[in-house]
């Protein structure tokens, strides 16, 4: 009886299959624009039937095995506790797939049938979810993909700009740097993993920034891979073969380009970096004796945004289909020892988790508390 | 009746650990059922079906070498290979596509066979052989697809993924509605893939002289020699064996996803899923003991974890330790045979 209810289902399903199920494209603007801001002008609007809360929201990771995703797990766990939040959860679910697509797409299609209304996913890989998404769409489901995101505008996704990441970064260089009198000089620029987007499109930021500046910067790369120990050691190397350099260019790894500042006794220098919270303390302590940085940070706060994107679909608001969450900026002189950063807790810890637009609050030490309890 | 009772009680014993794995197997997916909110669906045992598919062929693929008593580490290189040249070649007519498969899976045998004339001919132990060949698969994976992309037919992917009846209504074949077909119709394609494929070419080849002469080579490669069987060519078909079915699996990715990934890590644990589906299957890594079918059991169970991860609340933090202890647990099990032999000496043979 069930196998017939089922097949009659797939049978309506079908009937309607030339007009997909799933979002309806609308025109803008969207609910919230301060926190679920379209990524460009000719970004679409997607609106799904509004329906009646609290809703399942599973996340289904890739890989796991980094201090950024370990966070990343933590802040989703604290904010489906959030009180914000909370009561319009029912049930909350996280796994993580390992970086096989065939068990990814499979954990992200067994919780459409267990009827999920909403699954928050960093892709492994930025093509072949195409099935998943028609699954989704045939059963009303909004799939939010985030941070990795798919090489498609069929569904609604979540990620910070980081082209414009990139540019704030040497923006910030060089106007520190111009307020020293200097228009020209040599840069260390530490590059993230080969081959990836997100080392690309920063990279490409800074780049314009320093072309359109018109200075004469001699700038020397090196690849860190965003990776604290393999940071230190290339700039070491770079200084020990090129001696002083009048500014750093860092987009991860940040520990452990000022390690590496600090062991060779370069100068401090103005920089840039990600939202460790070991640079960041390390901005607050050299401040005064030239580090004058700026922290601007891919968060694993993102997933918070994304499961609050979620929501908000559900509820039948109108969504960007490509949202641009504002990038969470501090230079050295905003910081605040508890505010954006924590001398009590390690330096591994991504600092940024505060997206005031958003209401998305979640404090270091609330995601240090998330233990091994079940999700 | 008795004789058939008895050749069945000797089938049982003389595979153990088949057949605990299947009677495990069985419960688990039973209990799985009954958790699960849509259990017992169509829906469910196509999703089950769809995440099995290509670890299933990797491991079957590895079950050649390993009855030989050898290793292959390049299976899941070769599967991405193989799912990077689909990747590329189908889409366009049925023609085309039907041509772009065959070449996939041609592409996956020949390196495979490249794999055994390495072996048989230039006398490499398997386990270093296939280590460098790995690398050369994944090598050629970058240069076909050195980004994630391509655009493998969306109505293939979708008709092939799902059940009986979407195939037919995509295709439309016959009318998907009528009568006689709904008993049918809710079986998923991906089942039937691997039962037609899986069985319909291991069931046949384990009966001929090559394949029990894999057998004779892994129990002992001298009395195999001294027996006069072809050893060669038992070697050099189980290589090929190998790369045809690692092909499936990427051939099989690339129709999933619609895409192809040259993504290392990922060859690199399929390849290792393997080697842990086959030993689960009851085959001995010694070689000479175990079979396909096993595999498919093993590679299934291997699966199951990752399936009761989603039911269950298990800290995702903690998730790959648990499927590392109960994977230990159940290898484990397997080698409790090693207890039961009479004399220890017969281990280290």
């Amino acid at each position: 009886m069930k196998r017939l209810i089922a097949l009659s289902l797939a049978g309506v399903a079908m009937s309607c299959s030339l007009a997909w199920a799933g979002p309806e494209v609308v025109s803008g603007p969207g609910v919230n624009p301060a926190c679920f801001s379209p990524w460009a002008e000719d970004t679409k609007y997607f609106q799904w039937e509004e329906r009646e809360g609290p809703f399942k929201i599973a996340v289904v990771n890739g890989f796991v095995g980094n201090g950024w995703r370990i966070q990343m797990v933590k802040t989703a766990k604290a904010f489906a506790e959030d009180p914000a939040i909370k009561d319009k959860i029912s049930e909350f679910k996280v796994v993580s797939t390992g970086t096989d697509a065939a068990v990814q797409l499979g954990a992200i299609e067994d919780f459409i049938n267990q009827g999920y209304d909403a699954i928050v996913t960093i892709a492994v890989s930025p093509d072949g979810f195409d099935r998943v998404i028609r699954l989704a769409d045939r059963n009303d489901v909004v799939l939010v993909p985030f941070d990795n995101v798919l090489d498609t505008d069929k569904v609604m996704q979540v990620n910070e700009d980081q082209i414009e990441m990139g540019r704030m970064y040497a923006e910030h260089v060089l106007a520190v740097l111009s307020s020293q009198g200097k228009t020209s000089g040599k840069l260390l620029e530490v590059r993230g993993l080969a081959g990836n987007s997100v080392d690309r499109d920063r990279s490409r930021g800074i780049h314009q920034v320093l072309d359109e500046s018109g200075g004469e910067w001699e700038v020397i790369s090196v690849v860190g891979n965003w990776d604290d120990g393999t940071a230190k050691k290339v700039v070491s190397d770079a200084i020990a073969v090129h001696g002083e350099f009048d500014g750093v260019l860092a987009q991860g790894g940040t520990n452990g380009v000022v390690q590496a500042l600090l062991d060779t006794g370069h100068p401090m220098v103005p920089m840039s970096g990600e939202a460790e919270n070991g640079y960041r303390k390390a901005l607050a302590k050299y401040a005064t004796d030239g580090l004058k940085g700026i922290s601007i940070g891919q968060s694993p706060g993102l997933v918070a945004i994304s499961m609050k994107a979620a929501i908000s679909a559900l509820e039948g608001n109108v969504m960007p289909q490509l949202i641009s969450v504002p990038l969470p900026v501090a230079t050295y002189d905003e910081l605040k020892d508890g505010t954006n950063y924590w001398s009590d807790l390690p330096d591994n810890f991504f600092t940024v988790n505060a997206f005031p637009p958003c209401d998305v609050y979640i404090s270091g030490p609330s995601i240090m508390a998330q233990t091994e309890d079940n999700s | 009746m008795n004789d058939y009772k008895k050749s069945l009680k000797l089938a049982i014993g003389q595979n153990m650990g088949f057949t605990v794995a299947t009677v495990g197997l069985l419960l688990l997916w039973l209990l799985y059922n009954i958790l699960h909110p849509g259990g017992f669906s169509s829906a469910v045992l196509i999703q089950n079906t769809n995440e099995s598919v290509v670890i299933v062929f990797v491991a079957i693929a590895q079950t050649f070498p390993i009855l030989l008593g050898g290793l292959d580490l390049s299976v899941g290189a070769v599967m991405t290979l193989a799912n990077c040249v689909a990747s590329a070649l189908m889409s366009g007519s049925p023609i085309q596509i039907l041509i772009g498969a065959i070449i996939t899976l041609l592409t996956g045998t020949a390196f495979g066979f490249l794999n055994g004339m390495i072996v048989v001919y230039g006398r490499i132990q398997p386990i270093i052989a296939t280590l460098a060949t790995g690398s050369i698969a994944i090598g050629l994976a970058l240069f076909i697809r050195p980004q994630p992309g391509g655009d493998v037919d969306g109505d293939l992917g979708w008709a092939l993924t799902n059940d009986l009846y979407e195939l037919v209504y995509t295709y439309g074949w016959w009318d998907a509605d009528a009568a006689w077909f709904s008993p049918f119709a809710w079986i998923p394609v991906p089942l039937l893939i691997i039962i037609i494929v899986g069985f319909g070419i291991w069931l046949p080849f384990k009966k001929t002289v090559t394949g029990r002469t894999i057998y004779a080579v892994g129990s002992s490669e001298s009395a195999a020699f001294m027996s006069g069987l072809p050893i060669e060519r038992a070697k050099l078909t189980a290589f090929t064996m190998a790369g045809f079915f690692a092909a499936c699996g990427g051939l099989y990715l690339a129709i999933q996803t619609s895409s192809g990934n040259a993504d290392m890590t990922q060859a690199g644990s399929y390849t290792l899923n393997s080697i842990a589906a086959v030993v689960l299957g009851g085959t001995s890594l010694f070689g000479g003991v175990g079979g396909a079918i096993g595999s498919l059991v093993g590679a299934l169970l291997l699966r199951m974890l990752s399936f009761y991860f989603r039911i269950m609340s298990i800290d995702p933090l903690l998730q790959p330790l648990i499927e590392g202890v109960v994977l230990l647990v159940a290898v484990s099990l397997g080698a409790l045979r090693t207890l039961r032999t009479k004399n220890r000496l017969r281990l280290f043979r």
